[in-house]
């Protein structure tokens, strides 16, 4: 198993690195130069040559790259062309915040996703499972943004009960301090990620209770509720950590539209707001950020694969 | 000053930059530029056009209180993140001057309030400057303003920032304003007879109106406790000798040292350097999200004092962030909102929750360019016939009405017409080229283009017509790009109703979009003497559904957008007329002078049609279209230039 692990952190590096290499030279093409869009269109030739030679974007692109691997292996991100800040300082005050409030939903929508999935597989084709069907379509068909606007217009400006604007506070600290802005960004983020996890749940668990092995530990006497709880629901676990393993890199940038919607600085909108102005380091910074979770994601679900079924070894 | 907002990939509907001046000039005869409005223009545009917003302070209801907070919302994806005021290019957004330095380091100049886009004295570090010796001397001297740490604002502390802007000259961090052959590079030198005093000798005359507005309007007085190189050094003052911005090298430390402090926002306050102010505000807080907090300034010499306790500028990430604070928690907690554009039907509603909205404007016009200098069209797009059609082609009053709900002014030409000001001549309020399907067509079919109204791409059957000088022309089509920028509903409406008129004339117009930054990177002058490549100019019109604003080049002369090689004639427009013209706005010699030359530049601009002129859409700080403000918050003003003077707002109970 260490091994294992090692050879997947070396192929990770390597990953993510291509990532990085890609993005960066992807970005290169982009139409427009890169000064005028930082500059403005009042810039004047002689700023364009004087922005491109303090920032090195006047030597050949794969040099740029090599600056660039050399600054990371320092540990240093590069610095914002827009925002006046390094992109390390953007990512260590985004990346808390975020993975507290994506994180958060995840795990909500997971907790919540998997007994009512079991549930519904249970009781399926009655009443229980209908409804619970019929909700997750729901869930599942609505985009987030309209999930969005549907609770702030009712919860928020109607009823007045959670505000409409997530805490600003700049740590998460400071935003649990508020956890009354935190509900309506949380609950649309877990309802809409709730309802994908739920139908896996389900038809992973009815995929469950058809195998012999439950039949078997129903004829040897086991209650109900060990049946389920210990047989079925480990064995129904698994598509479900394939999706949360592959959920971390969103958990990064996925929350875009909550972003917006709750005015919430996350990176999702770093990411977005980089790419339209051409703001390259930061571009990059998070592409190697999302590169590492896909990966570190990926790894966790393995490994965890490893952990609910005793025949998968590595 | 560039900002963008971003709402589902839609930046802000006008682009606000800062721009680059060129100009000759002669000796002239001594002038005092002294006044509010320099300029008496015959006609002035108020005959007949729209007024935006009130000149005087917005009413409120309820009885004026002491003390209290105010909030405003920033612009989405234009947080305020610079705070030294010798800016560069990458940190000329608006959001830095009117929401950051401004507030805190006055200007020498201050311009644009209460809806005119004149100077204010009042507002002003200077006296208004007297020239002499044929407009080749500037005296300018200082009010009696003090430092909060005590020191008086002297002649050393512009000293301090000349010496800063000579030595960066030529760097990348040279003042954003800063033009190769203009400010400073028009001054021979600078005298500093006493503290209060400081003397310009220009290497020429310049026009005494045109040099206020436009080159004084450059310099802020920086104080002495900044001339340093590390936190560890003594805070000098302005008798302290040998400092080390009396040299190149030195001013050029002392920036770098400044410069690196202003990257470190987590340092913004509290500081031993920014705390050194002037202004009506000091910075109390600002957080790694963009808000920021600041508090009165309580050793502000000028007036008027500050009456509220609190001005707090919150960050905001989307135009649907800008509504959830103007409902919740509405009018009590977020008091001024720039209400975007799509919000426009729920301003209705946003008033019944104690807002009063009002359509202000910023001193700017909105346009945008054919490429001129296209290898293909450019020979067409520089005929007059052609430019004269294609703006026939623009329903100025159709799209006011439709696309911005009446939200928006006519544009005619350079100077902008709302709101009323004295620099927009009769002329100018008049629409030469008025929406006319026939007109367009009467054009082309008589400058030998056939297929014209046919439902047919009109092809030019007679080149010596269509593009005189290029034989290449014969048997053109009118069908080329229109590159527009991505989530803008009312350029997407724009260009759509665009596309629609023209084909009516046989002109196809193939719309493209792409992100804001795309379209303005493209946009590259193409014109005699330019080092663009042939493929960065295949580029044939270019919207960005933006314009231009006039900060801080105060006065609306054209040295920046016509004249040949400026950083803003993108079109590539060459005009020998409009050459000597537009200098002439430059060197005139008095102010009856320069009111003659800005009216001989600007009509002959508008007839001239270098770039389509569009609707200039109102609003005024990021995207808003409206202004809400409390009913409770009295006093607010209208900057022209996007400048913030929270020290005139009070609240109301």
């Amino acid at each position: 198993m260490t091994g294992y692990i090692i050879r997947r952190l070396g192929q990770a590096i390597v990953v993510v690195l291509g990532v990085t290499m890609i993005a960066f030279f992807l970005e290169h093409l982009l139409p427009g130069g890169i000064a005028r869009a930082i500059i403005g269109s009042r810039a004047t030739p002689q700023q364009i040559a004087l922005f491109n030679k303090a920032n090195g974007l006047d030597s050949p692109v794969w040099y740029q790259y090599w600056v660039f691997l050399g600054h990371l292996v320092h540990g240093n991100l590069g610095f914002s062309y827009k925002q006046n800040r390094s992109v390390n300082s953007i990512i260590a005050n985004d990346l808390p915040r975020d993975l507290m409030l994506v994180g958060t939903s995840l795990v909500l929508a997971v907790l919540i996703a998997v007994p009512v999935g079991v549930v519904q597989a249970v009781k399926r084709n009655r009443g229980w499972d209908y409804a619970g069907t019929a909700v997750s379509f729901v869930l599942y068909s609505m985009p987030s943004y309209a999930l969005g606007l549907i609770l702030i217009g009712l919860v928020a400006i109607k009823f007045r009960i959670f505000p409409a604007i997530a805490p600003q506070g700049a740590s998460v600290g400071a935003m649990l301090a508020h956890p009354s802005g935190l509900v309506l960004p949380i609950a649309t983020l877990t309802l809409v990620t709730y309802a994908l996890f739920s139908r896996y749940m389900r038809s992973a668990a009815i995929d469950s209770l058809a195998q012999d092995y439950i039949r078997t530990a129903r004829a040897k006497g086991l209650s109900e509720k060990l049946v389920l709880w210990r047989h079925v629901l480990r064995n129904s676990l698994v598509p479900v950590t394939t999706l949360v393993g592959l959920s971390l890199p969103a958990v990064l940038t996925a929350g875009l539209v909550i972003e917006q919607l709750f005015n919430f600085q996350g990176l999702g909108l770093e990411y977005f707001t980089a790419a339209t102005t051409y703001d390259f380091p930061v571009m990059v910074g998070i592409t190697l950020l999302v590169g590492l979770a896909t990966v570190v994601g990926n790894l966790l679900a393995d490994l965890t694969y490893a952990i609910l079924d005793p025949r998968v070894r590595y | 000053m560039n900002f963008l907002k971003v709402v589902g990939a839609e930046p802000l509907p006008r682009e606000h930059g800062w721009r680059r001046r060129t100009r000759v000039g002669s000796t002239l005869s001594a002038v005092v530029v002294a006044g509010a409005m320099v300029l008496t223009s015959t006609g002035a545009a108020s005959a007949g056009g729209p007024v935006y917003g009130p000149s005087t302070p917005l009413p409120a209801v309820g009885t004026k209180i002491q003390g209290g907070t105010v909030s405003v919302l920033e612009g989405p994806g234009a947080t305020p993140n610079y705070i030294f005021p010798f800016v560069n290019a990458q940190n000329c957004g608006f959001q830095n001057f009117g929401m950051m330095f401004d507030l805190m380091y006055r200007p020498l100049y201050w311009f644009g309030n209460n809806n005119s886009p004149t100077v204010d004295y009042s507002y002003s570090v200077g006296n208004a400057p007297v020239f002499s010796d044929g407009n080749k001397t500037v005296t300018v001297t200082l009010k009696n303003w003090k430092w909060s740490d005590g020191e008086p604002v002297v002649s050393r502390d512009v000293e301090f920032w000349m010496n800063i802007y000579f030595a960066e000259r030529g760097t990348s961090d040279v003042y954003c304003d800063y033009t190769p052959g203009y400010f400073p590079d028009n001054v021979a030198s600078v005298d500093y007879p006493n503290s209060s005093t400081v003397v310009f000798h220009l290497k020429q005359g310049y026009s005494p109106t045109w040099f206020l507005y436009n080159e004084l309007s450059q310099i802020v007085p920086i104080p002495m406790a900044w001339d340093r190189t590390s936190l560890s050094a003594p805070a000098p003052t302005p008798t302290t000798p040998n400092l080390p911005d009396l040299t190149k090298k030195g001013a050029q430390a002392v920036y770098s040292f400044l410069n690196g402090l202003a990257k470190n926002t987590a340092d913004y306050a509290p500081s031993p350097i920014w705390s050194v102010v002037d202004g009506p505000w000091t910075l109390q807080s600002y957080t790694s999200t963009g808000e920021a907090t600041f508090v009165p300034n309580p050793d502000y010499s000028g007036s008027p004092k500050p009456t509220i306790s609190k001005y707090v500028e919150l960050p905001v990430t989307g135009d649907e962030a800008i509504l959830d604070y103007a409902r919740t928690p509405g009018p009590s907690g977020v008091q001024v909102v720039n209400l975007p554009d799509e919000f426009l039907p729920q301003v209705s509603s946003l008033k019944g929750e104690g807002y009063q909205a009002t359509n202000f404007t910023t001193f700017s016009f909105a346009y945008f360019p054919l490429n001129l200098g296209n290898k293909i069209f450019g020979p067409v797009f520089r005929q007059l016939y052609f430019r004269q059609a294609f703006q026939h082609l623009v329903d100025q009053p159709g799209w006011i009405k439709k696309i911005f709900g009446g939200f928006a002014a006519p544009t005619y030409g350079p100077v902008p017409l709302a709101p009323a000001n004295g620099f927009a001549d009769s002329f100018e309020t008049q629409n030469p080229y008025v929406f006319s399907i026939s007109d367009a067509a009467s054009l082309l079919e008589s400058h030998g283009w056939k297929d014209v109204g046919s439902g047919e791409t009109a092809t030019c059957e007679n080149w010596r017509l269509c593009a005189p000088g290029d034989p290449a022309a014969q048997g053109l089509q009118l069908k080329f790009n229109l590159d527009y920028q991505s989530g803008a509903v009312t350029t997407y409406e724009e260009v759509s109703d665009l596309k629609s008129q023209a084909s009516k004339v046989g002109i196809n117009l193939e719309l493209t979009t792409h992100p804001f930054v795309t379209v303005i990177s493209n946009a590259i002058d193409c014109g005699p003497g330019s080092t663009a490549t042939a493929a960065q100019c295949k580029w044939t019109a270019q919207d960005w559904g933006a314009g231009w604003i006039y900060a801080p080049d105060y006065l609306p002369t054209g040295e920046s957008l016509f004249l040949p090689g400026a950083a803003a004639n993108f079109e590539g427009y060459v005009d020998p007329k409009a050459t000597a013209l537009t200098r002439a706005t430059l060197t005139a010699s008095s102010a009856s002078a320069e009111t003659a030359a800005l009216d001989a530049y600007q009509n002959y601009i508008e007839t001239q049609v270098p770039v389509v002129y569009i609707p200039t859409a109102t609003g005024d700080i990021g995207s808003g279209n409206i202004v809400l403000t409390s009913t409770h918050l009295g006093g607010f003003t209208n900057n022209l230039f996007s400048q913030l003077t929270p020290e005139t707002w009070y609240l109301t109970k």
